[in-house]
């Protein structure tokens, strides 16, 4: 039997929004890229498609989707919609093309990692979402196998005397958190 | 007053944790956000400051308290990771340093017992050590005492961690003065809380003096601050 599809997708709750969650979902062998990625374009898709290799961790896409949904809450946010946003927060540069290059899914990926912002009510969205896509789901934990680790490192140029300090993860978290004022 | 802020999420967050400190500038709280152990610090409006300088003085402390976290953590410093900014409140949402003893309580301690002695000559080291790593980033910490260093234990090497904290008073310079000052600062504080511990301040010292590329300098300003004080004298 294949495992129950809750099991499958992540929620958090975003503490500082009460009532609303993040939730990931992660697909291999994905067939339709090129399609989806023009119905996220054109607003079909309410969500963010995701390139799974630049992810360490699906707590870097909470840490993202909490920051997105908070500057949209006091009308600052940087690019035009929550999940765009939520794309560029994961990005260490200020440059919102540069992001969606880096962080968003090309029409030849056969991999990619979706991100709902949704209430309790809008739950059901999920499943609606998930049916669009021409892939398998594979559980959320397994995106650090996806990850391309030297590409991520140097992306966020993390110096050799980082990785004594922290994890990989911290050390793209704090980029996260304070590129905004560098 | 109040009210016009009341209506940010973040503000309303905060109720729900545990108030540590209250000081001066800000006020910590500690708590569990978005599944981690979290510290808050909350840089509060001050109403007896004009609001526009206000607005500016701590939103610029807030910049540089982050910036100089990361700053630290790419030159290999221990520091706690930095989840999340509101700039709009003025909130940093900090890693919590479980297990951590301060280092103030660990050289209290250590004085006690006549077999934990040893150790804090290797302890006054590794400070020097790594401050002379962070004055070498060009990092001023600012707020340099023996509260504001964690050792957090690490069950792999035996050797703990030295993390350092709080950098809400820091900033960014090369001046061998203001290293100076800020190792007077960590002088003064350091023999006030620990009595009878000249040589190991000297050890700690003469560790900085061996690490640090620019030490000469920086040592002959703090001998220079040690006879006229922390503040530059105006006069002549």
């Amino acid at each position: 039997m294949l495992p129950a599809v809750s099991e499958m997708h992540q929620s958090q709750q975003l503490d500082l929004f009460p009532g609303y969650s993040v939730t990931q979902c992660l697909f291999k062998d994905v067939r339709n890229a090129a399609e989806l990625r023009k119905s996220a374009v054109g607003g079909e898709i309410q969500g963010a498609l995701i390139n799974p290799s630049m992810i360490v961790d699906p707590f870097q896409i909470v840490v993202a989707a909490n920051k997105a949904f908070h500057l949209q809450k006091v009308g600052k946010m940087k690019t035009r919609s929550l999940y765009s946003e939520v794309i560029f927060n994961l990005s260490p540069t200020n440059n919102i093309s540069e992001s969606f290059k880096k962080f968003g899914i090309a029409d030849n990926d056969n991999t990619v990692l979706i991100v709902l912002i949704h209430s309790k009510e809008d739950e059901y969205y999920i499943d609606d979402i998930r049916s669009k896509i021409d892939g398998e789901q594979i559980p959320v934990e397994l995106i650090s196998t996806l990850s391309d680790v030297p590409k991520i490192k140097k992306l966020y140029k993390v110096t050799a005397q980082e990785d004594c300090v922290g994890t990989l993860l911290e050390a793209v978290l704090c980029r996260m958190a304070v590129k905004d004022v560098l | 007053m109040a009210a016009e802020k009341d209506n940010s999420a973040v503000l309303t967050f905060l109720r729900g944790l545990t108030l540590l400190k209250q000081g001066a500038e800000a006020r910590v709280y500690r708590g569990e956000f978005l599944g981690k152990p979290v510290i808050v610090k909350e840089r509060f409006r001050k109403e007896y400051r004009h609001p526009t300088l206000d607005e500016k003085l701590t939103h610029r402390r807030t910049v540089q308290e982050v910036r100089s976290v990361l700053r630290c953590r790419k030159a290999g410093i221990s520091t706690p990771v930095v989840y999340f900014v509101d700039y709009t409140s003025h909130c940093v949402f900090l890693e919590d340093i479980v297990g951590s003893v301060t280092v103030r309580d660990h050289v209290n301690s250590a004085q006690r017992s006549e077999t934990g002695r040893g150790g804090l000559e290797a302890l006054a080291g590794k400070i020097g050590q790594i401050l002379a790593r962070m004055h070498d980033e060009d990092v001023i910490h600012g707020d340099l005492t023996t509260s504001n260093m964690l050792l957090r234990g690490r069950p792999e090497s035996g050797e703990p961690d030295l993390v350092l904290i709080d950098f809400g008073l820091s900033y960014a310079s090369a001046l061998p003065e203001d290293k100076g000052v800020d190792l007077y600062v960590l002088e003064k504080a350091f023999l006030s809380t620990h009595p009878n511990t000249e040589a190991l301040f000297d050890a700690l010292l003469k560790s900085y003096t061996a690490a640090s590329k620019k030490s000469s300098a920086v040592i002959g300003k703090l001998n220079e601050v040690r006879l006229r004080g922390r503040k530059r004298s105006m006069v002549g």
